[in-house]
């Protein structure tokens, strides 16, 4: 497929001279301007630019830095990058300017055709597929590999440093570094999940703690979760790896409030401790309290009696059990049963500012502040657990140091060498080589020597899990020449697709289809792509790519100013977060349209969400479909996680909601604001103080700050009838919310409905960003220039399903830039 | 071995920071027999840096008086005490020329990038060496860990991350090499993994442990060697970069093992405190230690992420810090700016005062000590990187001399104060980002 760079250059003129332009689908278009006969393409594009760009992109203003007038620059095949950054500004509208002359829509739509089919033809004869080199996995991917290698699940975010992104992305080769600090992560981590995967018995001789915290901000006055009992309230579940099978202590603390008095010790209440569902302990805590009570407020120096303030201190001192656990991963639970003390069904007004401060501390609901597990104590051995049943695959049992002699010995090395090629294989994602098996088996030996067999395999383990070729994504390069093309090696390929769809490592199916060297052909491939989307894995797209390309993720960091917003607490939070994952998994599901994520006329919401959102007939925790007919929540547009994340702590930002849409869905980011940005005026001349939208709009007439703002603006005014926590409102500070506005093309845009009819109306554009996006995922490096033809074929071959889900996620999977590589140059 | 010094539990003490009663770590909480104690006779010069976001109010920052005679500004206030060991230094600009090809914008992945490199980043991920880690090979190499960098806020807090620039830029003051910058670490608990081990308490484990270590590394060693044989140019060469990790990490153990660090017995501090002051007392209690343990003496510290959005509701500023920092002029949000920096500022000043009480060989740690305070900007309303605010904290063992404010010639690049402050750690090189020479701190 690769061409020479100097054939390529004859086999291109030969294409300009062969395919005259206007001989192109586009040729229908008909005369412009009243010209009889149809220009060349040459002349016809000489002509536009002459026109419509030379008047500040010549050679004496260079406007943006760029002239157009050079003949040198004229053909677009030569200098794609030129041309693809033009095609940009054109097709979107961004060129030429507002208050420019505009080309009437026939020639601009030809003159885009023109240009697009040029540079297509020249990819297809010059593909450069791009090339991201060692990809060091991140910490989800490392967490999903080990949890599909080893069966072990961890807390990655304990045990790794996090990564950093670069497009919105966290699996951005480029900024995925690898310094000191990162390898003294990766050789903990590994001890401890090549002991926690075996079941080393040495993990019972120290004692070991997790401590499980409920967020503060979390209210604990209904169920708060699906592994949670019905008729439960507050409290939190985990799911808990358990290194041995032995006896464990489960320690509850209750939360405190500011003076550290525990909350709602008032009176008695139930609190259970369950592992699986089933309930080990119930605990009766409060309403103990005996002498005068301390104030609940600060107070000076006054304190109750020493029983009351000992009370309120240690009611929750006695909330521990042991209990006798196997070892593997336990979902452990404490939670209150619920007990109203009001009728149900009757809605209480939420519990903010100073009722939540203070009058609910010793009258309200008593909540879990933390969940500790220590142990495993007595006797502690390593049980029957999935990953022991993964790795110990011959059918040996547990023996003692020498035990069985030479002919056990040798049997055991065989039967090491048997788990160790298997696991070493799919933690490579390929076969091991004969020196890697060496290194490998050498570490069983050590162990083995020291401590028995199943030490030596955890040994072995540990080792593989620090392997580079397990920490990074190298891929074979074929002895080409530099910036040559090729295709990725089956092996490679199955790689590729399992971080991309799955973030993690290729199961045995694609592993063996790879090793047979079928997975390439387009049929097998495509089978290989629907059968991904079905597993459960798949969820990763949900996670990490709409995660991170709506908000989901960044929205756990997000803290509203609780003086404005008093009413936000971390029920809605999640709530939030959840609406939008559920929301993209059932597109995903139904497999609709991608422009559906705009348009969608229903979304899942549970009581305290319907009730934010002015939705009514919903009540309970349990997040259900709701079909919304009003024209404001339907889509992303109308969920809290969009809305949040592009806000202030305390007011809405119409900057940052426009440049989210801009960036994020329509794929036209506005440069970074020029560095002396001049101050807003928030007065008139006369001295009369200027709306926030009027200092805006007198901003806006800077032309330095127009060219902008002036499409950033319109798109984050629509959303103003969204408060800062995505609340729908009338007004704002005493003013009738105005979302109405124009953009630069003439297009009113009237609030949010407005704003979804804007980008349907666009949405080329917004399918574009939406490939491009997700191919940046799939790919994990930036894009440029080189890749637009790919993207715009992906495109075009996903026209025909309406743009599915499934029809992006293959042409994905299809395109150059995923089934090819380039040699470093 | 019998170690007669009792360790305090730091769960007991993490008990009472959960009480928002934040405790410093006490004395007793040092195991005996640190390497201080063994050495305590011979000072070191350790360096620091803490970096804050987001630029300053600069007409509360900068006093206006020159030399000995300076009046201590609204923001500096905390550090009055500490006037003999404080130079306040104005006049530094840091407007290195981006990439061929590239813009220069001055934007916060800029401010961040530059403090302590004086190269602008470049849209692929590239930029320069910065200082901590060019001090870290010199003075680096005797102690444990050669540098410790530390932070109060991760990429998942929801801050954002500046226009189109990888969160790299924003996210680290510390850069190994140009293609190689540091991760911070933000959970206290990990950032004490790494100076004093994961509290294996059984010497006799530890050493296991160290020699499985070594025996991994040696082996990850050969592994990288010969993958080296087999993969691209650009991927041999980060792979070198892997091979430098493996031999500092191998370094580290045999150190630990020399040295004898004690790994203290006390629990480390688990999870992430709950307020801002918390944390930022916890992990400047950790630097303290890591000082007096010369465990490290090289410690890069970002008090923020830049463009960093945290809201400070504690001082009043419940508004997020980047989008008040473009005040706009505005005299409310300039004010609550300014309380912003003087609460960083304060929160330093803590710190401060316990190197000064701690004893040093013939002095207290403030005077072995050289700790470079500052921001990327000066005001962070127009992201101005000219005349940037910066502190030099401590008596850097004689070698600068505090209670002055020392005021460069306009146009003075940021990396001549770099090459200064190199050579007054007896790291003399000629070149260092944009400079041009080095300048006089006398």
């Amino acid at each position: 497929m690769h061409v020479h760079f100097a054939h390529g250059a004859a086999v291109v003129a030969l294409a300009w001279a062969g395919l005259a332009w206007g001989a192109g689908p586009s040729a229908s278009l008909g005369a412009v301007g009243g010209a009889g006969q149809q220009p060349s393409p040459e002349v016809d594009l000489r002509a536009f630019v002459s026109t419509y760009c030379a008047g500040c992109h010549n050679d004496r203003l260079r406007t943006g830095g760029l002239s157009l007038t050079d003949p040198a620059l004229a053909d677009p095949a030569s200098h794609p990058e030129l041309w693809e950054k033009v095609l940009h500004k054109v097709s979107t509208g961004q060129m030429p300017p507002p208050r420019q002359a505009r080309p009437d829509p026939a020639l601009l739509g030809r003159i885009v055709t023109n240009v697009t089919n040029t540079l297509d033809r020249n990819a297809e004869l010059r593909s450069d597929p791009g090339r991201s080199g060692a990809h060091r996995l991140n910490r989800t991917e490392y967490g999903n590999a080990v949890r599909d290698l080893l069966g072990v699940t961890i807390d990655t975010s304990a045990l790794l440093l996090q990564d950093e992104a670069d497009d919105g992305f966290d699996n951005i080769a480029s900024s995925l570094a690898l310094s000191p600090a990162h390898l003294e992560r990766y050789l903990t981590a590994a001890r401890e999940i090549s002991r926690l995967a075996v079941g080393d018995p040495s993990l019972g001789e120290s004692t070991r703690s997790a401590t499980y915290r409920v967020p503060r901000l979390l209210e604990q006055d209904v169920r708060l979760g699906d592994d949670l009992p019905f008729g439960s309230r507050g409290g939190l579940a985990v799911r808990h790896q358990f290194p041995l099978t032995g006896e464990y202590a489960f320690k509850i603390r209750l939360r405190r409030q500011v003076y550290d008095y525990i909350v709602g010790m008032g009176r008695a209440q139930d609190l259970d401790l369950r592992i699986d569902g089933k309930r080990v302990k119930r605990f009766r805590v409060g309403g103990e309290a005996t002498g005068t009570p301390g104030p609940q407020t600060w107070n000076g120096e006054i304190v109750g009696d020493t029983p009351y303030e000992l009370y309120l201190h240690a009611a929750d001192a006695g909330l521990e059990v042991r209990a006798q656990v196997t070892a593997g991963v336990h979902v452990v639970s404490a939670s209150f049963v619920d007990t109203p003390w009001e009728p149900e069904g009757v809605a209480q007004p939420l519990a903010v500012d100073f009722g939540r401060g203070s009058d609910e501390q010793f009258d309200g609901l008593a909540a879990v502040d933390a969940l500790t597990v220590n142990g495993p104590y007595r006797g502690a051995s390593a049980g029957d657990t999935a990953s022991r049943r993964l790795i110990f695959s011959c059918g040996l049992g547990r023996r003692s140091l020498g035990e069985g002699g030479p002919a056990a010995a040798a049997e055991e090395a065989r039967c090491a060498r048997r788990i160790l090629t298997r696991l070493a294989r799919r933690a490579y994602r390929r076969p091991p080589t004969a020196e890697e098996m060496a290194t490998l088996l050498g570490f069983y030996d050590a162990g083995a020597k020291a401590r028995g067999f199943e030490a030596g395999v955890q040994s072995a383990i540990e080792r593989m899990l620090v392997s580079f070729n397990f920490l990074f994504r190298i891929e074979r390069e074929p002895a080409a020449a530099a910036g040559a093309s090729y295709r990725v090696a089956d092996l490679d390929l199955a790689s590729r697709l399992s971080f991309f769809l799955w973030n993690s490592i290729p199961d045995e199916t694609l592993l063996a289809l790879a090793e047979r060297n079928q997975l390439h052909e387009p049929a097998v491939l495509t089978q290989q792509v629907s059968r991904m989307l079905r597993d459960a894995r798949a969820s990763s797209l949900v996670t990490g790519f709409a995660g991170q390309w709506l908000g989901v993720r960044k929205a756990q960091g997000v803290l509203p100013d609780p003086n404005v917003f008093p009413e936000f607490d971390e029920n809605l939070r999640r709530a939030f977060q959840r609406e939008t994952t559920m929301f993209v998994e059932s597109q995903i599901a139904a497999d609709r349209s991608i422009v559906d994520l705009i348009t969608a006329d229903y979304s899942f919401v549970n009581e305290r969400l319907a009730q934010h959102y002015g939705l009514r007939g919903v009540s309970g925790e349990r997040f259900r479909r709701v079909t919304l007919s009003d024209g404001i929540r339907g889509g992303i547009l109308g969920q809290g996680t969009v809305l949040m994340v592009t806000s202030y702590p305390d007011r809405t930002a119409p900057v940052v909601r426009g440049f989210w849409v801009l960036e994020s869905l329509l794929g036209m980011p506005p440069p970074p604001p020029p560095p002396d940005i001049p101050d807003l005026k928030t007065v008139t001349e006369d001295g009369r103080p200027l709306s926030m939208r009027a200092q805006m709009e007198r901003h806006r007439q800077s032309p330095a700050c127009s060219v902008c703002h002036v499409r950033m603006d319109p798109l984050g005014f629509s959303l103003e009838n969204f408060d800062a926590i995505g609340r729908w409102r009338q007004t704002s500070g005493g003013i009738p919310v105005d979302a109405s506005s124009v953009f630069p093309d003439g297009t009113p845009i009237d609030g949010v409905a407005g704003l979804r009819a804007f980008i349907v109306k666009h949405q080329d554009s917004y399918i574009h960003t939406f490939v491009s996006k997700m191919l940046t995922y799939a790919l994990g490096r930036q894009l440029d220039y080189r890749d637009q033809p790919a993207i715009r074929r992906i495109v075009r071959d996903a026209a025909a399903s309406g743009h599915r889900w499934s029809a992006i996620v293959r042409g994905i999977a299809l395109s150059t830039p995923f089934q090819m590589g380039r040699t470093a140059s | 071995m019998m170690i007669t010094k009792k360790v305090l539990s730091r769960r007991t003490v993490l008990r009472s920071l959960g009480a928002a009663i934040p405790l410093p770590f006490l004395d007793a909480m040092v195991p005996a027999l640190t390497a201080l104690q063994r050495t305590a006779a011979q000072p070191r010069l350790r360096f620091g840096a803490v970096y804050v976001p987001n630029g300053v109010i600069p007409s509360q920052w900068f006093p206006s008086a020159e030399g000995t005679a300076f009046e201590m500004s609204p923001s500096l206030k905390p550090l009055e005490r500490f006037r003999d060991r404080l130079l306040v230094v104005s006049g530094l600009d840091s407007v290195p020329p981006p990439p061929p090809g590239e813009r220069q914008y001055n934007n916060h992945a800029d401010a961040s990038t530059r403090f302590l490199t004086d190269v602008t980043p470049s849209r692929s991920l590239r930029a320069g060496v910065s200082i901590d880690q060019i001090l870290a090979k010199h003075v680096g190499q005797d102690t444990a860990l050669p540098s410790l960098e530390l932070a109060l806020e991760s990429v998942d807090s929801g801050s954002s991350c500046d226009f189109g620039r990888s969160c790299v830029y924003t996210g680290t003051i510390s850069w190994a090499g140009p293609t190689s910058p540091l991760p911070m670490e933000h959970d206290p608990g990990a950032a004490f993994v790494r100076l004093f081990g994961d509290g294996t308490a059984d010497a006799q484990a530890r050493q296991a442990r160290a020699r499985q270590k070594s025996s991994i590394l040696d082996s990850l060693r050969d592994e990288v060697g010969r993958l080296q044989a087999s993969v691209s140019a650009p991927d041999r060469s980060r792979l070198s970069g892997y091979l430098e990790s493996v031999r500092d990490v191998e370094r580290r153990i045999q150190k630990a093992v020399a040295f004898n660090v004690e790994e203290p017995s006390f629990d480390r501090p688990a999870g992430i405190p709950d307020t801002f002051a918390q944390h930022a007392r916890l992990m400047f209690d950790l630097q303290w230690l890591a000082y007096q343990g010369d465990v490290t003496r090289v410690v890069t510290f970002m008090m923020g992420r830049e463009f960093s959005g945290r809201t400070y509701p504690e001082i009043g500023v419940p508004d997020a810090h980047h989008p008040i920092s473009h005040h706009q002029r505005d005299p409310v949000r300039m004010e609550k700016c300014a309380r912003i920096n003087h609460y960083h500022v304060s929160l330093f000043a803590e710190f401060v005062e316990k190197l000064r009480t701690t004893p040093d060989g013939d002095g207290s740690l403030l005077d072995h000590v050289a700790i470079v305070y500052g921001a990327g900007m000066s005001e962070g309303n127009g992201h101005v990187p000219e005349n940037l605010p910066i502190l030099v904290v401590g008596g850097a063992g004689g070698r600068i001399a505090g209670g002055r404010h020392l005021k460069f010639t306009k146009g003075t690049p940021l990396a001549n104060f770099h090459l200064s402050l190199l050579d007054r750690f007896g790291v003399r090189i000629d070149q260092h980002g944009n400079s041009t020479g080095p300048v006089s701190l006398d």
